[in-house]
C-alpha cells in the first residue's frame, strides 16, 4: 500500500499539469469557438515559440522573462500570419479542406524547424529551486507555469467580458451570420482572435521551455493530449477545457502513482471515449 | 471466326514474348551492389542515436568506395531511407528501398520496435537483412531467422552486465551485500527499453537483489511525475533506466525536481550514450552517470586489436571530424558512430566478398551463407569484438554470439570504461557524489 503523502503529491502534481494543459486547449478552444476551424498546427506553433526563447536566452543570453515576453508577442504574429496566409483563403471551404490545410502546416512546420534547427533537443538550463512542503515535493518550473497559466486564463476571462472586441469575439463565436448581417466586420475579430490564440502559445511555449526540451517534433507529446482535452471540455467552450484538463492531468497523475504510469494513461483515454458515447459535445454540454 | 481468335490469341503470346525481353541466360555481373540505409533522419530516434548511426555508415561506405569498392572492383550505392521514428514509416521505407530501388540489401535500423516488425517482414520476402544499431532479443529470439543477422550486441547482454557490476562493487562502495540492494528498473515500453528491463529484472533476481519497482512508460508521455513519485515511495538504491531522448531529459528533470535521490543511476544505451546532449540539458550534473553499451571504437586501445583495425578507427575519427563535428572531443564522439561504422565494414569487408567469390554473387542465399561463415576472432573488429552468428536451432539464429558491452561512466566530463574490470579504463565512482543532484543524502 503506497503511503497518502505520495498520492497527495501526485493530486497536486496533477492540478499543475492540470494548468499547463488548460492553458494550451484554451488558445485552441478561443480559436475554434470562433473561427469553428481546429488549428490541428497549434502545439507546432508552440514549438516555434520555444525555440525563440531558446535562442534568445542562450543565444543572446536575454533573460528569460523577456524572452517569455517576445514568446507571447512572437505567437501573436504568428497565429496573425496563420489566420491571413491559410486560414483566411479557406474559410467558406468544405471543413476537410480546412482540416487538410492546418494539418499540412503541422508537417511543414516540423519539417522546417528541422531543416533549421536539426533534429537536436535543445534546453534551456535553469537552476531553480526545489519545493518541499510536508514531504512532498514540487516542480518550481510547473508551479510558476501553473501561476501563469491561472492569471492569463482570467486575463482572458477579462477580456472577452469586458472589452469592446472580447464581447464582439463571443457575438461572433454565437452567432457569425448574424454579426455579418449587423453590419460587422467578422474578419477584424478573426484577425484579433488569432492573435490573441497565438498569444497564448507563445506564453505556452515561454512556460513549457523551462520545463521540457524543445525539438522539431514537440508537438506529438502535447498534440494529442491537447485535442483531447478540447473535444473533453467541448470544443470552443473555455470553461469546459479547464475542468477536461485538471481532470485528465489528474488521472494521468493519480493513476499513475496508484496503478502505473502506462496504466494512468490508459484510464485517461479510456474516459475520453467513454465520454464521446456519453456527452459527445463535451462534460459541460448541456444533455439534448 | 475461329481462325480469327487463334490469330489473335498467337499474336498476344507474342507481344507478351517481345515485352518480357531478351532472355539473358547468364546475366553479367553487375559492378555495384545497392544497399538500402535505414535510420530515423528524423523525429525523435535522430538526435537520440540514429543519425549517429547513419553518420558512421556513410562514412565507411564512402570509405570503401574510395578505394574501388568491395573487394577493389563493387562501388556500393547507398540509397537512404527515412524512418521518421515511425514503425509504420520504416515499414514503407524498407518496401520502397527493396521494391522500388531494388537494393540487394538492407542495412542500418536503429529502433528496436522497427527492426522486430521488419526482421519478419524481411525474412517472409528472403531479403537480406543486416542490422547494424537496434538490440532487442525480441528480433530474433525462437524466429529462427535464415536471412537476418545482427553483428552489434543484443538487450540480454545490456541489461545483464549493468546488474552484474552493480553487484561487483555492491559491497565495496555502497556498503551492501547485493541481496540487500533494493533496486528499481525503468524503461520506455518499446522493445528495446522492455528486453532490457527484462533482462535487468532475471539477472537482479537472480543475483538476490530486491528488485522494489519495475515499470514502463511511452516515449512520448509528457509527465513523468508519477513515476518519479513511486520511485521515491520505492525507496531505491539503485536505478536502471533504459529510454531514448528527450523521455531521458524530462525524467532526470522531474526526478531532480521531485527530490529522486539514489546511490546509483545506470543507463543503457540510446540516449544515456549522447553525451553531448546530456552535457547540454544538465551540465556537469551528469557526472558519475553510467551507460551500457559496446565500446566505442575510438576508446580502445588499438593495440588490443588485430593489426590494421586500430588504422580504421583513426579513418573513422577523422571522417567524423572533417565531415560532421569538427570542434567535438574524440572521446565525446557517439558510440553510434562506431557501431554504424564498423558494423556495416564487418558486411562489406568479409561477409560480401565471401558471398561473391565462394557462393557467386550477393543475392539473399549467398549473402547468408556467407554470413554463417563469418568467424572473426575477438579484437577482430573495431569495437573489439569478434564475430560469429548463433546457426540453425539456437533459439537466438543470427544473432552474433561474440559481441560484448561495457559499462561507461561519466568521469571528468568524459566516458570512462568501469566494467568489466579487465578493460576498465577508471575505476567506478559509486555513490553518486554529494555534487549530485540525484545522490542519495
Amino acid at each position: 500500500m503506497i503511503d497518502p503523502i505520495f498520492i497527495a503529491e501526485a493530486a497536486l502534481n496533477g492540478i499543475l499539469l492540470g494548468g499547463v494543459m488548460a492553458l494550451l486547449a484554451l488558445g485552441l478552444n478561443l480559436i475554434f469557438g470562433v473561427l469553428d476551424i481546429v488549428w490541428i498546427a497549434y502545439v507546432e506553433l508552440v514549438m516555434l515559440c520555444m525555440y525563440l526563447v531558446y535562442f534568445l536566452v542562450t543565444g543572446y543570453g536575454w533573460p528569460i522573462w523577456l524572452g517569455g515576453l517576445a514568446s507571447v508577442a512572437f505567437g501573436a504574429v504568428l497565429g496573425v500570419a496563420v489566420h491571413l496566409l491559410i486560414i483566411s483563403p479557406l474559410l467558406n471551404s468544405a471543413a476537410i479542406n480546412q482540416f487538410l490545410a492546418t494539418g499540412g502546416l503541422l508537417f511543414f512546420l516540423q519539417s522546417f524547424a528541422t531543416f533549421l534547427w536539426t533534429t537536436d533537443h535543445r534546453t534551456v538550463r535553469l537552476n531553480l529551486p526545489i519545493i518541499e512542503v510536508a514531504g512532498m515535493f514540487l516542480s518550481f518550473a510547473r508551479l510558476i507555469a501553473f501561476v501563469v497559466a491561472i492569471l492569463a486564463m482570467i486575463g482572458l476571462y477579462l477580456f472577452l467580458r469586458h472589452t469592446f472586441i472580447g464581447t464582439a469575439i463571443r457575438a461572433v463565436s454565437q452567432d457569425r451570420d448574424a454579426m455579418r448581417l449587423m453590419g460587422a466586420n467578422p474578419q477584424r475579430v478573426y484577425v484579433v482572435t488569432s492573435a490573441v490564440g497565438g498569444a497564448m502559445a507563445g506564453l505556452a511555449g515561454a512556460l513549457l521551455i523551462i520545463q521540457y526540451s524543445v525539438h522539431p517534433y514537440f508537438g506529438a507529446a502535447f498534440g494529442p493530449l491537447t485535442f483531447m482535452i478540447c473535444v473533453l471540455g467541448g470544443l470552443g467552450n473555455m470553461v469546459g477545457a479547464v475542468v477536461a484538463a485538471v481532470i485528465m492531468s489528474e488521472i494521468i497523475s493519480v493513476g499513475g502513482v496508484m496503478m502505473s504510469t502506462e496504466m494512468g494513461y490508459v484510464i485517461a483515454f479510456v474516459l475520453f471515449i467513454v465520454m464521446m458515447f456519453a456527452r459527445p459535445g463535451g462534460i459541460l454540454a448541456k444533455r439534448e | 471466326m475461329r481462325a480469327l481468335r487463334i490469330a489473335f490469341a498467337l499474336m498476344l503470346v507474342g507481344a507478351l514474348v517481345l515485352l518480357s525481353g531478351p532472355q539473358q541466360p547468364a546475366r553479367a555481373q553487375p559492378q555495384t551492389i545497392k544497399i538500402g540505409i535505414l535510420f530515423d533522419q528524423t523525429g525523435p530516434f535522430s538526435a537520440a542515436g540514429s543519425l549517429n548511426g547513419w553518420r558512421g555508415t556513410k562514412m565507411i561506405i564512402d570509405y570503401v568506395n574510395e578505394r574501388g569498392g568491395v573487394m577493389g572492383k563493387y562501388k556500393i550505392v547507398r540509397v537512404d531511407g527515412d524512418s521518421q521514428s515511425k514503425a509504420e514509416v520504416a515499414i514503407n521505407e524498407a518496401e520502397r528501398l527493396l521494391n522500388v530501388e531494388k537494393v540487394d540489401i538492407l542495412a542500418g535500423v536503429y529502433s528496436s520496435a522497427h527492426a522486430v516488425p521488419l526482421a519478419e517482414k524481411m525474412e517472409k520476402q528472403k531479403k537480406f537483412f543486416w542490422i547494424t544499431i537496434a538490440i532487442s532479443d525480441a528480433v530474433f529470439k525462437d524466429r529462427n531467422l535464415q536471412y537476418v543477422f545482427r553483428p552489434q550486441p543484443n538487450s540480454g547482454l545490456f541489461g545483464a552486465v549493468s546488474v552484474q557490476y552493480i553487484a561487483a562493487y555492491s559491497q565495496e562502495k555502497l556498503k551492501k551485500a547485493p541481496k540487500d540492494l533494493r533496486v528499481a528498473i525503468i524503461y520506455e515500453d518499446g522493445p528495446y527499453g522492455a528486453g532490457v528491463a527484462a533482462s535487468n529484472d532475471a539477472e537482479a533476481k537472480k543475483l538476490g537483489m530486491q528488485v522494489v519497482l519495475k515499470e514502463g512508460y511511452s516515449v512520448s508521455a509528457p509527465d513523468l511525475s508519477s513515476l518519479v513519485t513511486k520511485l521515491r515511495a520505492a525507496r531505491a538504491d539503485v536505478l536502471f533506466h533504459t529510454g531514448y531522448n528527450p523521455d531521458i531529459a524530462l525524467f532526470l528533470r522531474q526526478a531532480k525536481e521531485q527530490g529522486l535521490r539514489v546511490k546509483a543511476y545506470v543507463g543503457h544505451g540510446a540516449g544515456h550514450s549522447q553525451l553531448d546532449k546530456l552535457k547540454e540539458a544538465f551540465g556537469n550534473e551528469i557526472e558519475a552517470f553510467h551507460t551500457v553499451d559496446p565500446v566505442a571504437a575510438q576508446l580502445l586501445d588499438p593495440k588490443t586489436l588485430k593489426p590494421g583495425v586500430g588504422a580504421l578507427t583513426a579513418e573513422m575519427v577523422k571522417r567524423y571530424k572533417a565531415e560532421f563535428e569538427p570542434n567535438m572531443a574524440v572521446a565525446a564522439i557517439a558510440p553510434h558512430v562506431s557501431m554504424g561504422f564498423s558494423n556495416l565494414w564487418i558486411l562489406l569487408n568479409d561477409v560480401l566478398p565471401r558471398a561473391i567469390q565462394k557462393h557467386g554473387g550477393f543475392g539473399p542465399d549467398a549473402l547468408a551463407k556467407a554470413a554463417r561463415e563469418t568467424d572473426i576472432p575477438e579484437g577482430g573488429t573495431m569495437m573489439g569484438y569478434g564475430v560469429k552468428f548463433y546457426g540453425e536451432g539456437q533459439p537466438m539464429r543470427g544473432q552474433n554470439e561474440r559481441a560484448f558491452v561495457a559499462v561507461f561512466q561519466v568521469v571528468g566530463g568524459k566516458f570512462e570504461i568501469v566494467y568489466p574490470k579487465s578493460v576498465a579504463t577508471a575505476p567506478p565512482i559509486l555513490p553518486l557524489p554529494a555534487s549530485s543532484p540525484w545522490a542519495a543524502r
